[in-house]
């Protein structure tokens, strides 16, 4: 199992810290690559280097605990939940949808998921109520529902030092 | 003293400009718009402003990104600030403001400060000596002292 001093119990508890800080950005879900940087600065140059398996890895010992953490596959990648919100297979596979662009509309669902136009509405609606999504109405055609998580600008971006306060226990 | 101004991720999050249904994002969105219309004026030393010139203004309306905050919501945003101590309206029909990236109290401290230290208290001077005087720092405390006098 785990034990204190153990390289993935460290890393567990960084990974935590990193999730913290940006869940107020992103609702609680942050793409593999993302927490990879984040926890990569966080190390410092003395520290022994981690790799996105090593990530993953500590993840399952997390998820293991019982702490609510969960790992969605998405294009290749993986989303880390670290909030437990209520995720069920549609609105995992409307988050999968939505990693290519980093946003997803009504009708990208009904076409690629051939699904009723309710059935996608619901799973944005819920998207919306977690914190996940953003709604966007000035999208040309349809509204367009934006991810935090996936909003690739927001890679990279220092950890503001409000973000970090709201780590702290 | 020169300030750094960058614009903050939200600025170029297509969905920060669309007034948010779900309460607790629209709590950290409209957080996010008081931060940035704070840090914006105190870039441009703007401290006041009309609401047409802020529609149009960089602020609310990323020209780049396609998107403006429409103005309805503009108003919440600078009710928010309103409720804050940040802003005041300037006429009753609420179409010009000023806007206090920092507010009278602590305008009023850091006057006292400055008081203090340039050795000057209880003695009497006017609002030119304090607005042009050597020792003022650049704190935008000439602008927001004029617009104080336009105001009385």
């Amino acid at each position: 199992m785990l034990g204190v001093g153990d390289f993935y119990y460290e890393l567990g508890v960084q990974i935590i810290e990193v999730c913290l800080a940006l869940k107020h950005r992103n609702g609680g879900l942050i793409t593999l690559e993302e927490l990879h940087q984040q926890v990569l600065k966080g190390r410092g140059k003395f520290a022994q280097d981690v790799s996105q398996d090593d990530l993953i890895r500590a993840i399952k010992k997390l998820k293991a605990l019982g702490t609510g953490f969960g790992i969605i596959p998405v294009g290749g990648t993986y989303l880390i939940q670290s909030v437990p919100a209520e995720l069920n297979m549609d609105h995992t596979v409307v988050l999968q949808l939505a990693e290519k662009n980093g946003y997803v509309t009504v009708s990208e669902i009904k076409t690629s998921l051939k699904w009723e136009t309710e059935r996608a509405r619901q799973v944005l609606e819920h998207l919306l109520k977690e914190g996940l999504a953003w709604l966007d109405l000035q999208a040309p055609g349809e509204a367009h529902y934006w991810l935090p998580a996936l909003f690739t600008d927001l890679y990279s971006q220092e950890i503001t030092a409000e973000e970090a306060r709201e780590a702290l226990p | 003293m020169a300030m750094s101004f960058e614009w903050p991720w939200q600025y170029r999050f297509p969905p920060f400009f669309t007034l948010q249904p779900n309460v607790d994002t629209r709590q950290k969105q409209l957080a996010a718009w008081c931060s940035l219309v704070l840090s914006f004026c105190r870039l441009h030393k703007q401290s006041s402003m009309t609401v047409m010139e802020a529609q149009e203004s960089p602020l609310f309306n990323n020209v780049k990104l396609q998107r403006k905050l429409p103005v309805e919501s503009i108003q919440i945003v600078l009710e928010e600030l309103r409720k804050k101590g940040n802003l005041e309206w300037l006429d009753k029909s609420k179409s010009s403001f000023l806007i206090m990236w920092r507010r009278p109290e602590e305008w009023g401290k850091l006057i006292y400060q400055w008081v203090s230290r340039s050795g000057q208290n209880n003695s009497v001077f006017t609002l030119y000596e304090l607005t042009n005087g050597e020792d003022t720092e650049d704190e935008g405390i000439e602008s927001i002292l004029q617009d104080f006098q336009g105001h009385l």
